[in-house]
């Protein structure tokens, strides 16, 4: 009985391990079936049609919006009544006449969902990052968007007739086995790498460089993110920093390509400059952070952080509730352009034609002017959609951004590269306040400058891929070379000690039998 | 014809379902991708490379470390608490121990978050002391596992053996160090197990307290997003080696005890 007991113990000290490793597994994967409201409605023989996307999380209206929070546009007020899952399922029906049922879940990397995918997770239509994409249109794991879902006399197709036609280029020019993302993706929101600094302790030419990040003037007071990925290439960009700034090398007139090259540089002996960087920074910053480093910004923990332009916006919008101005810069030697979008797997949509079109119109959906502006101002992040010739989403900026009618000091923003396209007329210019430009506006929707020298990170081989996170475990690892020898000394005479112990016990104990 | 017959036994299948399938199966798969490579072949460079590869052993070790200081400032503390509320004759007793174990009733993430606030306030930045703040953190939070224990242990012990220590001429302090040491020992070695164990792997505390080294917890997270989950299932399986090496040596010394106690 006794010896039951313990192995129970120890069984369940076991299985306590296991759902640890579960749980780091599954890392937040959490699955929040969308409201079972249209339950009720009447029970039909029509086939309902279920469709399951899994998103990043806090990355699509939930709806519920206060009333105050109203957008009140020229072209009418914009509200977020209910989630923009159940929009999606009541506007199907009324357009199509066909029931969807959507399981929506979320994930928290890019790596969970790819996890979760090996799992043998199925899902219908996913939103990963480009490099994500583009691993998963290697594998064949995509399947291709529709002819129709490129049809422009479609007036349904949000998607296409509002895309931005920067985006769209930069969609159609990238590929991947000589095939264009565009193929397989639709956009969904974009943006780029900078540092949100606190104008107050950093200059402005400081946070415009990569190379803040090791600077012992900020020692302890910068936070990094937590992600191979965004430090490999903020290393990158500090370690190539006299070269990416050369006049010689922005002058070329294949800078872009030039550029691409040079921040997708993965050779061993960049991989070890790289460690050796990030070993320094590691000593230098204040916290690797994978969500914290927005509050820690907002309460004047740290100075500058590492961020996403999205979060970047609202680090700084969450920062003026407190009447404590940040700004965001992207540095000048390069910056990581990203984007996330929508994919629908083959295991899922395959062979299915009424998911397939599901799917395409849950994108189209969420392409639609006024939920990209509820997406927008739920999420933070900046969507790929202009809107074309619905002028909501130029307006939705311009009421973020653009100065009252009483301000003086205003700047011009010129963002035509994002909104004017073919067919589409008037001058994107904002009539922005003249500390915007610097701010809230700039991290939304940085200028062409900053575009100018953005380069997307593409997906490393697995060789390539497997060095890379090799040498982020070696930097986060403890060296057991560093252990000092006093340590060793101590560890030393405790097991000494320890064995000593034991040894007089079981010898005592002899004696007494 | 055959009657079912329903006995105790049959309660206990439930048990033996759960059993099987969530420690037996997934340990099965661990042990199956700790063993194999990307190609589903069976190799031990897994193995191999765990104790090769400096990350792993400065982890190990770096767990280590923040395990048996915590454990050590843990029971420093919980004993003479858990003593001093064992012997006390005050009613207000299990007050006082609910006052130590209540925070185990708040968010753990909250209290965590409650405790940077402090410790930035008392420290300026918290990037200086990575160490000491991860050890405080899981001293706080690990603290009633300790003391609970302890105290219970202490609690149980027959009075009587220290009158008859005391009738035989011991004094308070050998009376405290021949009697009520030793037979607390089973309560130090569980509240140790349940430190010390968790200690090792818990690296949300490092996480939120701005520690950026990893622990093994972490370690093998970090695998796992690097889709090398063949290296990572190796990690896991050796620390669970490990732990059951803890477990069986601390197992060895509660069954001793148990006789030295019964012998008495």
């Amino acid at each position: 009985m006794m010896a039951g007991m313990k192995s129970g113990i120890k069984s369940s000290i076991i299985f306590g391990l296991i759902l640890s490793l579960g749980l780091t597994l599954s890392g937040g994967m959490q699955v929040k079936a969308a409201d079972d409201k249209k339950a009720d409605k009447k029970a039909t023989n029509e086939k309902t049609v279920t469709l399951r996307i899994s998103n990043w999380e806090e990355y699509l209206d939930e709806g519920d919006w206060d009333e105050e929070d109203t957008i009140d546009l020229e072209s009418g007020d914009i509200i977020g009544e209910n989630s923009m899952v159940e929009d999606f399922e009541d506007w199907y029906y009324e357009t199509y006449g066909i029931h969807v049922k959507v399981e929506y879940s979320t994930y928290g990397t890019n790596e969970d969902l790819y996890n979760m995918l090996t799992l043998g997770d199925t899902y219908d239509l996913i939103c990963p990052s480009e490099y994500m994409i583009m691993k998963l249109m290697k594998e064949g794991r995509l399947e291709p968007l529709s002819d129709h879902f490129f049809d422009t006399s479609d007036p349904e197709n949000y998607y296409i007739n509002g895309v931005s036609p920067y985006i769209k280029s930069v969609y159609d020019n990238s590929k991947v086995d000589g095939e264009s993302w565009s193929k397989y993706a639709a956009g969904y929101m974009w943006g780029l790498t900078g540092i949100v600094y606190n104008p107050e302790e950093v200059t402005r030419e400081e946070a415009s460089s990569w190379k803040i990040l090791d600077d012992p003037k900020y020692k302890s007071q910068i936070t990094i993110k937590d992600n191979v990925r965004d430090s490999y290439f903020a290393a990158l960009g500090a370690l190539k920093s006299d070269l990416l700034t050369s006049d010689a090398f922005k002058n070329d007139p294949n800078y872009h390509d030039n550029l691409e090259k040079e921040m997708n540089d993965a050779s061993p002996e960049t991989i070890a400059e790289v460690q050796e960087y990030l070993q320094d920074v590691k000593k230098n910053a204040f916290s690797f952070e994978s969500d914290s480093g927005k509050a820690d910004m907002i309460t004047g923990k740290v100075v500058a952080n590492l961020q996403w332009s999205g979060d970047g916006v609202y680090t700084l919008d969450q920062a003026d509730e407190d009447d404590f101005p940040l700004e965001f810069a992207v540095p000048e030697e390069a910056t990581n352009i990203y984007f996330d979008g929508w994919v629908m797997l083959k295991s899922g949509v395959h062979d299915d034609a009424a998911k397939q079109q599901a799917a395409e119109a849950f994108i189209n959906f969420t392409s639609r002017p006024d939920n990209v502006i509820r997406n927008m101002n739920y999420v933070g992040y900046t969507s790929v959609i202009a809107g074309g010739n619905d002028p909501r989403i130029f307006e939705y900026a311009d009421w973020c951004y653009g100065a009252e009618d009483d301000e003086t000091d205003v700047t011009p923003y010129d963002l035509s590269y994002f909104f004017s396209g073919e067919g589409t007329e008037g001058e994107y210019v904002i009539h922005a306040p003249t500390d915007q430009v610097d701010r809230q506006l700039f991290a939304q929707y940085p200028d062409q400058d900053a575009i100018s020298r953005s380069s997307i990170m593409l997906n490393f081989d697995d060789t390539q891929n497997q060095e890379i996170n090799q040498m982020w475990i070696s930097v986060r690892c403890y060296d057991v070379r560093d252990i000092p020898i006093l340590v060793w000394g101590l560890a030393g005479t405790g097991v000494l000690l320890l064995a000593g112990l034991m040894i007089r016990k079981k010898v005592r104990q002899r004696g007494n039998l | 014809m055959h009657r079912r017959t329903f006995s105790r036994k049959t309660l206990g299948i439930p048990y033996a379902i759960f059993l099987l399938l969530f420690v037996a199966m997934p340990l099965l798969v661990l042990v199956y991708y700790a063993f194999t490579n990307g190609q589903g072949e069976f190799t031990v460079m897994n193995l191999v490379g765990f104790f090769t590869n400096p990350n792993t052993l400065g982890t190990l070790f770096y767990s280590f470390g923040v395990a048996i200081v915590t454990t050590v400032v843990c029971l420093l503390l919980a004993y003479p608490t858990a003593y001093i509320l064992a012997i006390s004759k005050w009613k207000s007793k299990t007050v006082i121990l609910l006052l130590f174990v209540m925070p185990m009733w708040i968010n753990f993430s909250l209290r965590i978050t409650a405790l940077k606030e402090i410790l930035t306030f008392i420290e300026g930045n918290l990037a200086y002391h990575p160490f000491l703040n991860t050890v405080i953190g899981m001293t706080y939070d690990f603290l009633p596992f300790m003391i609970l224990p302890i105290y219970t242990t202490i609690s149980r012990l027959d009075g009587s053996l220290l009158e008859a220590a005391r009738d035989l001429g011991a004094g308070e302090m050998q009376a405290f160090l021949r009697v009520t040491l030793p037979l607390s020992v089973p309560g130090i070695i569980s509240g140790v197990s349940m430190v010390f164990l968790p200690a090792m792997t818990n690296y949300v505390v490092l996480d939120m307290l701005y520690n950026s080294t990893y622990i093994m917890g972490s370690l093998i997270g970090s695998y796992f997003s690097a889709y090398n989950w063949h290296g990572g299932s190796m990690i896991a399986l050796v620390l669970l080696a490990i732990i059951c090496l803890f477990t069986l040596l601390g197992g060895g010394q509660e069954d001793e005890n148990a006789r030295g106690g019964s012998l008495l």
